[in-house]
């Protein structure tokens, strides 16, 4: 497993993506933690005072945080993965390393930011007085699924970038589409039947769902589709990878 | 016992003219080449022995930066086999696997796993490694506050400490000042002593003539001489007046 080979160089390439974002600024960490903040509550207050969105059984802040949070680890890891290869282009060029493992610390980084922010959500908790419940600790299998399949698309993304820079693009544009169609800022229920399929197929989705599920109407997941999900997720990620390891005798020539 | 083999090794390149769509609509319009093949090298065949240290020359284009990027691993060949014995390290450009935002210490730890070190032979050597470069006083400043100097002679200084059975020196030794020049020089012939074998890429003729048993001259991804380093020099000298 190239996890526990290489682990002291994905503990220090963490490091580094962790270290290195905040230097020469004021608020440094805080900023992990202030930035989802100030997007739940800007979206708080357009969809719960102008839209008007409620019978969601919990506060909307708190409901729009539990889904928030893992939408933005998926996005931003995402984003940040695609350009890892092309920003380690000089090092790729010149050692050898499994490659995978530049993508693998990207996103440990933003496990790192997502354990952060996730505080706040605690005392969200805490706020409305929502019970905490041992329903919750099936969050930590639930974040390491999520975790695989973001680490799949993510492989997929950074290896293609390599090739056409358009992956980058077309990336920003696609994940826009996918917070729309990913019950991030709804529920499941809001949307219109004949078109309630696309949740079922987008593992993003089940995820959300699942985390809403046992965080705050303290239940079991939903299984069956948790069940989807689990089957996609690997499935994309064997796919990834192998199509990560075929090209990467080449990233050396096109970096 | 050989260190390096090649054994009629060829490498492809695909090269793409048009970067663009537009470009490439526009050129298939015209009936321009669009993907063209360079032959990077074109059945190169040596041995290298453990011990020995060769001078990869040749013009610019040549081939000499694949031929690293080959007996690196880095870079697999299109044709032909390639066996490596020993632990390759490479003498990393400046900048690659450095991180500016970080400090001297930092960067010496992250360089020093990138370069497939552990991380408690690091701490032992550490010491070392920071007189080496001379940066004592700055090794817990971040690295864009060094000179050009400073970060050229800790990039120097850590894969110095890598103990490489088989080292891989592009170019590196042109920067600097003269007595790091000299220091650095010092330390490779010490590596020589050593048994290492190096694989050493320049335009430094005196140097290469001096510093080399072997030279191995490319010319458009062909082995043009290989043998004594001074013959390869000269005639590599007469090629190109």
């Amino acid at each position: 497993m190239i996890i526990f080979k290489h682990w002291e160089l994905i503990k220090h390439l963490t490091q580094k993506e962790i270290k290195a974002r905040y230097k020469q600024s004021f608020l440094g960490f805080f900023w992990v933690v202030l930035s989802p903040f100030f997007q739940m509550l800007i979206m708080s207050f357009i969809f719960s005072k102008v839209m008007r969105v409620n019978d969601l059984g919990v506060p909307y802040p708190v409901y729009l945080y539990a889904g928030l949070l893992p939408w933005l680890f998926f996005s931003n890891s995402l984003q940040n993965a695609t350009e890892e290869l092309v920003e380690n282009a000089s090092l790729i060029k010149k050692i050898y390393f499994p490659r995978e493992i530049l993508v693998l610390s990207a996103l440990l980084a933003k496990t790192f930011d997502f354990a952060l922010s996730t505080l706040i959500f605690l005392l969200l908790m805490m706020w409305y007085r929502i019970p905490f419940t041992p329903y919750m600790l099936l969050f930590l299998p639930l974040f390491a699924l999520q975790f695989l399949f973001t680490y799949g698309v993510s492989l997929f993304l950074a290896a293609t970038n390599l090739f056409y820079r358009d992956v980058r693009y077309l990336l920003s544009l696609v994940i826009i589409l996918w917070f729309y169609l990913t019950p991030v800022i709804y529920a499941t229920e809001f949307f219109p039947l004949q078109y309630r399929w696309i949740f079922q197929v987008n593992p993003m989705s089940v995820f959300i769902n699942a985390y809403r599920q046992i965080l705050l109407t303290n239940g079991l997941p939903n299984f069956p589709s948790l069940g989807i999900g689990v089957l996609v997720s690997v499935v994309i990620f064997i796919i990834a990878l192998h199509i990560f390891r075929r090209l990467e005798g080449m990233f050396a020539d096109v970096a | 016992m050989t260190a390096i083999t090649f054994d009629s090794v060829h490498k492809y390149f695909y090269f793409q003219h048009q970067k663009t769509v537009k470009e490439l609509v526009q050129a298939l319009f015209k009936r321009q080449k669009t993907l063209e093949r360079v032959h990077a090298l074109n059945d190169v065949s040596f041995n290298i022995n453990s011990g020995e240290t060769v001078g990869i020359i040749g013009k610019n284009g040549a081939g000499k930066s694949t031929l690293l990027k080959l007996i690196a691993g880095v870079s697999s060949p299109t044709e032909g086999k390639i066996s490596i014995n020993g632990k390759v390290a490479p003498l990393i450009e400046l900048g690659a696997g450095f991180h500016y935002e970080l400090t001297g210490r930092e960067n010496i730890f992250l360089n020093g796993v990138i370069m497939g070190l552990k991380e408690q032979y690091i701490q032992k050597k550490f010491h070392d490694i920071v007189a080496f470069a001379e940066v004592k006083e700055f090794i817990d400043t971040p690295l864009k506050y060094y000179s050009s100097g400073m970060q050229m002679r800790l990039a120097f200084a850590v894969a110095v400490f890598t103990n490489p059975e088989i080292l891989l020196v592009d170019e590196i030794l042109a920067v600097g000042d003269e007595g790091f020049q000299k220091k650095c020089l010092d330390k490779m012939n010490e590596f020589k002593k050593n048994g290492t074998t190096i694989v050493y890429v320049s335009h430094a003729m005196n140097t290469v003539a001096e510093f080399c048993d072997r030279v191995i001259y490319l010319e458009q991804g062909k082995v043009k001489y290989d043998g004594k380093a001074e013959e390869g020099v000269s005639l590599y000298k007469q090629n190109i007046i």
